[in-house]
């Protein structure tokens, strides 16, 4: 199944992406092959269950909870480490006006 | 002059060697090398050095453990608390993880050394290594050709003796492919055998951490070195392993070793013919061969890709720009800063999976494609169940061809993801699998074999290893040339 130049679009915003006009056309070309390659499990018969949920279980093993313990965190500084001339907090533009 | 695990660890505790030295090795072979192959993308030798002189101490002291004092070298995807870590992505230059993975975390306390970050393609995702924001690592048996990938720089530092052994990660197939190509052993543990705490996420379900090594009983040592139940990481099994490198014995007598043909449909005659040999040599051994089914194979690539690519989707919303890497200089408003920050941070085959993730998980197509994917996963798990219930193991290719040449562009999308059937369904079904040399081609390429069995029977898996490798013939010749020891 293609996919129109809006329907890519709207992934793109979904996705926080910008492609130039030219991207994005040989980009959507691209899909629509690996759209026609995912489709093919359409023709597949799943054997079992129908509910996603009883399958996670299968799919990966979660082990028991942990005690609801406190333990320390990491320091604010190192959590801050990768931000440049930070002041103790992460920092963008204003966005409420 | 390549040394096993097993040497370096004797040299080590008999006090042949220092760790000071050995390290000092190490680092001569990579700033000689490294230019050319490209495995490297990050050292820390100063770090290295301080590991070493740390190790020698614990060796002194009479209680260190197997692996102190033998330096090594992590995937650009595996967190060390104040070492750039990248995944090989501009998004992620300069960014220095604030805590250890858990892997490094155990390994440090046994006095391992970190030589540094290799090579890898951007965020895991690809087969050559060359979506690499360095540049593609080099395969050292022939430098024409990729490493494979995504851990293509470890396979090249095991192989070309850069380093003595390095850990990766397999999404779907991301160790035991490169093994394969450079000739070199990879293992991809069973999921939930060791704790991804600290591995920068790409398709969380899927992703595991293991060893890349130059022999089987090594890959062991470095695997019981790592596994745990981890309490960072809820997707970790506390399950007794006991010792896998005690377990390994020269027996495989009365094993029940299963061949399943869809494994083999479009693969390389020479490949072919080298991984039926090894399985006739299995036989003439006392092994029995048990032919069986394994329809679901041809639906495993599909269902991969779709639930790697919306974990993917998922897992790298993440990168805005706020908190840690890459941030345009110049935007308008925060929106303008995220748009910017990953258009331009993240490569293109990236963003290809980001859309494709988007598009599998948006309303109107989950059902087709994620929910869908999800059943034949599970449809997929129990046929590996229903196998393993006819054999202990199964044999297969590890990759359809040897190693392909750099930069090439004649592959659509699709062809190279095809090119990851044979590794994708033990990630779907969270088996464990290794690969191991087991022939050359006709231009003496390395061709490696797949050994995969039940969840937590990594040593069965790799004791059939271990066999193979310790009485077959050399399959390929040792790579002359890196640390001097």
């Amino acid at each position: 199944m293609a996919l129109s130049k809006e329907e890519f679009e709207k992934l793109a915003v979904l996705s926080r992406l910008r492609f130039s006009d030219e991207e994005a056309e040989t980009f959507r070309n691209e899909m629509d092959d690996i759209i026609a390659f995912a489709d093919t499990i359409n023709n597949a018969v799943s054997g079992g269950t129908d509910d996603i949920k009883n399958i996670s279980e299968n799919a990966v093993v979660y082990t028991e909870l942990r005690a609801d313990e406190v333990v320390d965190s990491l320091p604010n500084e190192k959590i801050l480490s990768n931000v440049e001339g930070s002041k103790g907090f992460f920092s963008v533009k204003r966005c409420v006006k | 002059m390549r040394e096993l695990l097993t040497t370096l660890s004797e040299k080590l505790h008999s006090g042949e060697i220092s760790s000071v030295e050995l390290t000092e090795s190490y680092i001569k072979a990579i700033e000689k090398d490294n230019a050319e192959l490209n495995a490297y993308v990050h050292t820390t030798f100063d770090y290295a050095r301080e590991c070493a002189r740390r190790a020698d101490e614990m060796l002194k002291g009479g209680n260190a453990g197997a692996l102190c004092g033998i330096p090594m070298a992590l995937k650009d995807n595996i967190c060390s608390d104040g070492h750039e870590t990248t995944c090989c992505s501009k998004i992620l230059k300069g960014f220095k993880p604030y805590y250890d993975a858990t892997v490094w975390e155990k390994l440090r306390a046994e006095g391992a050394v970190l030589l540094g970050k290799v090579n890898m393609d951007e965020f895991a995702m690809g087969s050559t290594s060359e979506s690499s924001c360095y540049g593609a690592p080099l395969n050292p048996r022939n430098t024409a050709h990729v490493t494979g990938g995504s851990s293509g720089g470890g396979a090249a530092a095991v192989c070309a003796n850069l380093a003595p052994y390095s850990l990766g990660s397999d999404t779907g197939g991301s160790i035991r492919q490169p093994a394969s190509y450079c000739g070199v052993v990879g293992l991809k543990p069973t999921y939930g055998a060791v704790s991804r705490y600290g591995l920068i996420a790409y398709g969380s379900s899927l992703d595991q951490i293991g060893p890349l090594t130059n022999g089987v009983a090594d890959a062991a040592m470095v695997f019981d070195a790592i596994k745990g139940v981890d309490p960072h990481d809820d997707t970790s099994v506390d399950y007794d392993f006991g010792s896998v490198a005690a377990s390994l014995k020269n027996d495989i007598k009365g094993m029940k070793i299963g061949i399943a043909e869809e494994y083999f449909d479009g693969i390389n005659p020479t490949i072919k013919d080298a991984i039926m040999s090894a399985v006739k040599f299995y036989e003439a051994n006392g092994a029995e061969i048990v032919n069986v089914k394994l329809p679901v194979l041809k639906q495993s690539l599909p269902v991969y890709y779709i639930i790697a690519c919306a974990e993917a989707s998922s897992n790298l919303g993440r990168y805005d720009g706020i908190r840690y890497g890459y941030r345009p200089e110049h935007y308008e408003d925060i929106d303008d800063m995220i748009y910017r920050t990953r258009s331009e941070g993240f490569g293109k085959e990236v963003q290809h999976r980001i859309i494709l993730g988007t598009y599998v998980l948006s309303s109107g197509y989950y059902d087709a494609y994620y929910k869908k994917a999800c059943l034949l996963r599970n449809d997929i798990i129990q046929s590996f169940d229903n196998i393993f219930n006819e054999c202990d193991i199964l044999i297969a290719p590890t990759a359809p061809t040897t190693a392909p040449t750099l930069g090439y562009n004649g592959a659509s999308a699709v062809e190279m993801y095809l090119s990851d059937i044979c590794t994708v369904p033990v990630n779907i079904a969270g088996l464990p699998g290794v690969s191991l040399p087991c022939g050359r081609d006709e231009n003496g390429l390395p061709i490696g074999m797949q050994i995969l069995g039940r969840k937590f029977s990594e040593s069965v898996i790799l004791n059939a290893a271990y066999f193979y490798e310790q009485n077959a013939p050399a399959p390929i010749d040792e790579y002359e040339g890196g640390a001097e020891i």
